[in-house]
């Protein structure tokens, strides 16, 4: 029950961030939307499959994963803002 | 379980039609590092469900590899024209 809760919270956040990353209108917007709202809920997704069950193996391989996640996702949001950043991107919409 | 596979395979969709549409090369990566994510989570969803493990593995091995690449290309779009 309470992985439940926790996991359809996280998909909450999921779904949230897609919506997000369709409808904002610049990158720096969309870069906020997808870094927020993908680490927030993968990371309660994947708390919510380790709390499931007793304390088994592969919790440790899940914990390494979340670890692992939580890292790397803002230094890759930050790469790419800073890239866009540099090359003196302005954040109006180019299409139309 | 299957629910919350299917509403992250929905996501997964969002995110292709902003990598296919993106207007910038920015808004690919982004769309990249998202998918990426999401195939992740898929993956220890799938390895918990089918109560094989090995999946886990894949998706740690998946999870780096996917992060060098996209370190590389964002340090790579970073210096803009021509090889320096």
């Amino acid at each position: 029950m309470i992985s439940f809760s926790i996991m359809c919270l996280g998909l909450l956040f999921v779904v949230i961030g897609s919506v997000g990353i369709i409808r904002f209108g610049d990158i720096y917007s969309r870069l906020q939307a997808s870094g927020v709202s993908d680490n927030a809920g993968l990371g309660l997704i994947l708390i919510g499959l380790i709390v499931r069950g007793g304390l088994e193996m592969h919790d440790l391989a899940l914990v390494i994963l979340l670890f692992l996640l939580l890292l790397t996702n803002p230094i890759v949001t930050h790469c790419i803002a800073r890239s866009a950043f540099i090359q003196r991107h302005t954040g109006v919409e180019e299409e139309e | 379980m299957v629910a919350a596979e299917i509403v992250l395979l929905l996501s997964f969709a969002a995110v292709l039609y902003r990598f296919f549409r993106g207007p910038t090369q920015w808004d690919r990566l982004l769309a990249y590092n998202s998918a990426s994510n999401r195939v992740i989570v898929i993956l220890a969803i799938v390895a918990i469900l089918t109560e094989q493990d090995i999946y886990l593995d894949v998706a740690i091995v998946y999870a780096a590899l996917s992060f060098l690449g996209l370190v590389i290309l964002a340090r790579f779009t970073e210096r803009g024209e021509g090889y320096r």
